[in-house]
């Protein structure tokens, strides 16, 4: 095998060769995509992207749990004393009027998921207090002690009929 | 290319369809979300009250664009995520028919013929001597006549039944394969493109091989 | 920074002289033909079915009540699950294709001959392996072919001496084909391609020790090998194109063609299909077993019909260098053999009547006097060619590689001629 069999350098950057690199590089990158897709939600997963709610079943100082995309969602039914209660304040470590954090009044719907490590909060009293590292939150669903940084997530929802929600649609 | 021959013969030979021994009538399956929405109704008027269809739910519809009014119709109170299961009970079927109607999801897929078994076979029913019904297709058949093809005889009315078979083998093709239109419109860009790769992979090979003495 | 690296590395792990002395400067023949491109296709394939078969086991399930179903999830819902489904299945024929091609080219130009019996006996143990794998993985759908395959094939071990009924029982964790076997088999599935991954490196461990064999049949002098990058590089990638076309083709527009109806049934233990048939990549093994009249017979007929492959280094008994190119008797005795392979499929396609179950005796009956008779043919031939004397050409490369040999024995000895 002589030294001049061996392609050099100059010949093997030529147009041709790069065109060709370019071509197949891309087919391949794109040959990933379909396995990039497949670890996606697949679309029965995604039917299931939101979750209705009939509200008329719950009673005043009621806390209802639904699931939502598999995560608990709290629906809970305030009174009008501790509405005021709430609206009176601003919360505490993460500060947010009541008024942002709820459609009516009377009903607040919060992500049941400890903001701290994704634990699930227990209603205690007034308020929620997750059991994992302590961390409380107020009946608006704000914290008040941590060592959880945010309050609790208001997902996405909307009324859909006097007394019925759906969970997972602005 | 004589490669490509042998690799094609090859693949070929070993796929005959082996049909019954009646002669099926080969038709070709439309495609359109018309005929395909066609085919369900007709489905559900004749099929449904028996016939499952697990593997198709009402989304599945909605998303292929049919009329979101009919799917509301079909379903009732059932949610847009149920599977279009079939009315009747397996104990039901069992007392009426001795066996419980098969699931017609895959239907055209799981006959050797596809899906001019089916049509063929629906329209396969004919009036025996004895007053009974039998069908060229498949004689064991416990399925009583369910478009009424034996006792047509006026010739518009047969070809009013031979359009409806067509419209519901058309849904039944495509629910036995919903992707089928993406993974061809798919086919010929990969194909159209791995054409052109190849096609500069063997310039770039005589350019390289070229260079050997 | 990278030539630093680099160095790091070399300093540690033989990365340079790896890539110099394997791929870039392994010496090959420069005549190698296209029916050289199937190896590497082989490996093409291997890597592909790995890799669908990993995102695919991402979806899949292995429980009788639910795996017919998660196939039909993966076949509706998931995203894409349709391609890497159909890309799964048509690649397990296209693997096999892949490899009997590329054992139809071993036998034609006398490849397994010495030095390169190992790289034979290694490449049959992978056939064996990639069997096995493909059998398995058949199970999976849990369609009615999936069953009555595996019930047929587990109950081929009833054939053990004094066991055999324990033995199947064994395989199953059962006493029909069930849940348990189900299970075990998609573990096995799961494993063994990565078996086959290390086998593959034996195989070409093998090749880089003896070199690639060509169709002159002769070992080629230093000057006519040139190094594999880029030449077989851009000629691997260039068939690896024409390859994926046809691939592409039965993916996308043809998949069904590859599937049985009955396997779009879930399986049903309590009804056999009328007429079942494994994949037709096992049709001529299988029609071997049919045409045995006898358990025992017929297990040991279809074992012995893929094992002697691996006495064909001592069934060849001629010396004439190069396949079957040079040598007449043997060229006709190969096609004869590849057409008693198709009629053998096809009576293992069609349903067992008189007719063709006479036929499968007569051409499992030819299929191992083949085998039988080459010694003798092989021999014959050899005096015959030796009497006649080779043509011109080929006695004349004969004579111009061993002079060029001769000028470096002791370099090539040593292996390193770049």
């Amino acid at each position: 095998m002589a030294e001049s069999d061996t392609l050099d350098d100059s010949n093997r950057r030529n147009f041709l060769i790069k065109v060709t690199s370019v071509v197949g590089g891309a087919g391949a990158a794109a040959a990933c995509l379909p396995f990039v897709a497949s670890m996606n939600p697949s679309s029965d997963v995604l039917a299931k992207a939101t979750t209705e709610v009939d509200l008329s079943a719950i009673p005043e100082e009621g806390v209802h749990t639904v699931a939502w995309q598999g995560k608990p969602v709290f629906i809970f039914h305030r009174t009008q004393e501790e509405i005021k209660a709430m609206e009176a304040s601003d919360g505490g470590f993460d500060p947010e009027p009541d008024q942002k954090r709820v459609k009516r009044p009377e009903w607040l719907v919060v992500v049941g998921i400890c903001t701290h490590l994704g634990c699930v909060p227990n209603k205690e009293g007034p308020g929620w207090t997750c059991h994992c590292h302590g961390s409380q939150y107020d009946d608006s669903g704000r914290v008040t002690r941590g060592p959880a940084p945010k309050n609790l997530a208001v997902p996405p929802y909307r009324f859909i009929a006097a007394d019925k929600i759906i969970i997972g649609e602005a | 290319m004589k490669k490509l021959i042998v690799v094609l013969m090859l693949y070929c030979s070993t796929s005959p369809v082996w049909a019954t021994d009646a002669k099926l009538e080969n038709i070709q399956v439309e495609t359109s979300v018309q005929a395909v929405e066609r085919g369900v109704d007709d489905l559900m008027n004749n099929c449904h009250s028996c016939h499952s269809l697990k593997y198709i739910k009402y989304r599945d519809l909605a998303t292929f664009g049919i009329d979101k009014k009919k799917i509301d119709e079909w379903r009732g109170d059932q949610p847009i995520d149920a599977p279009l299961a079939g009315l009747m009970s397996d104990e039901a079927a069992m007392q009426s028919f001795g066996l419980v109607p098969p699931d017609l999801s895959l239907m055209t897929k799981a006959r050797e013929g596809g899906a001019s078994y089916v049509y063929s076979y629906l329209l396969g029913y004919y009036n025996t001597p004895e007053g009974m019904t039998g069908n060229h297709i498949f004689p064991e058949t416990k399925m009583p006549d369910p478009l009424g093809i034996s006792s047509a005889t006026e010739p518009a009315q047969r070809d009013e039944l031979r359009k409806t078979a067509h419209d519901i083998v058309s849904f039944l093709s495509w629910a036995a394969d919903p992707h089928e239109q993406e993974r061809h419109r798919l086919g010929y860009y990969v194909i159209g493109y791995l054409v052109i790769l190849t096609l500069l992979l063997y310039f770039v090979k005589n350019q390289v091989w070229s260079k050997l003495k | 920074m990278k030539n630093r690296i680099i160095k790091w590395i070399d300093q540690r792990f033989p990365l340079t002289s790896f890539v110099k002395h394997d791929l870039t400067g392994y010496p090959t023949p420069r005549n190698l033909s296209y029916w050289w491109n199937f190896g590497f296709l082989a490996g093409f394939v291997l890597m592909l079915q790995v890799a669908t078969g990993i995102f695919l086991a991402m979806h899949y399930k292995a429980d009788v009540t639910l795996s017919f179903d998660s196939i039909q999830h993966i076949m509706r819902d998931v995203n894409y699950g349709w391609l890497l489904r159909f890309m799964h299945a048509t690649g397990a024929s296209a693997f096999f294709l892949v490899i009997y091609i590329h054992m139809a080219r071993t036998l034609y130009y006398g490849s397994y001959r010495a030095p390169r019996e190992l790289m034979w006996w290694t490449g049959q143990g992978l056939l064996l392996m990639l069997m096995a794998t493909a059998f398995m993985g058949y199970l999976l759908p849990w369609g009615q072919m999936s069953f009555w395959g595996a019930t047929v094939i587990t109950n081929l071990f009833r054939a053990t001496p004094f066991i055999g009924e324990q033995v199947v029982t064994w395989l199953r964790g059962d006493y029909a084909v069930g849940d348990a076997t189900l299970t075990r088999f998609f573990a096995l599935h799961y494993l063994l391609p990565f078996l086959i991954i290390g086998g593959v490196v034996v195989h070409l461990v093998a090749l880089h020790t003896v070199k690639s064999s060509n169709p002159s049949g002769i070992d080629l002098a230093a000057k006519d090998n040139i190094p594999f990058h880029p030449y077989f590089t851009i000629k691997d990638l260039y068939g690896l194109g024409i390859f994926l076309i046809v691939y592409c083709i039965f993916v996308f527009f043809l998949p069904n063609s590859l599937i049985e109806p009955a396997n779009n049934i879930p399986a049903n233990p309590m009804q056999t299909p009328t007429h079942i048939v494994p994949e037709w990549y096992f049709l001529p093994f299988y029609a071997i077993l049919r045409s045995v009249p006898n358990l025992v017979g017929g297990v040991v007929a279809m074992g012995l019909s893929v094992m002697v492959f691996s006495f064909m280094p001592y069934l060849d008994r001629s010396h004439i260098p190069g396949g079957a190119h040079y040598r007449p008797w043997y060229r006709v005795t190969f096609y004869l053999f590849v057409a008693d392979m198709l009629v053998l499929g096809y009576v293992g396609y069609t349903p067992p009547t008189n007719q063709s179950i006479v036929m499968g005796q007569v051409a499992t009956f030819f299929y191992f006097i083949l085998f039988m008779l080459l010694p003798f043919i092989s021999k014959a031939e050899e005096r015959w060619l030796i009497r006649r004397g080779l043509p011109p050409d080929v006695e004349a490369m004969i004579a111009g590689e061993a002079k060029e040999k001769s000028k470096l024995p002791q370099r090539r000895r040593r292996g390193d001629i770049t």
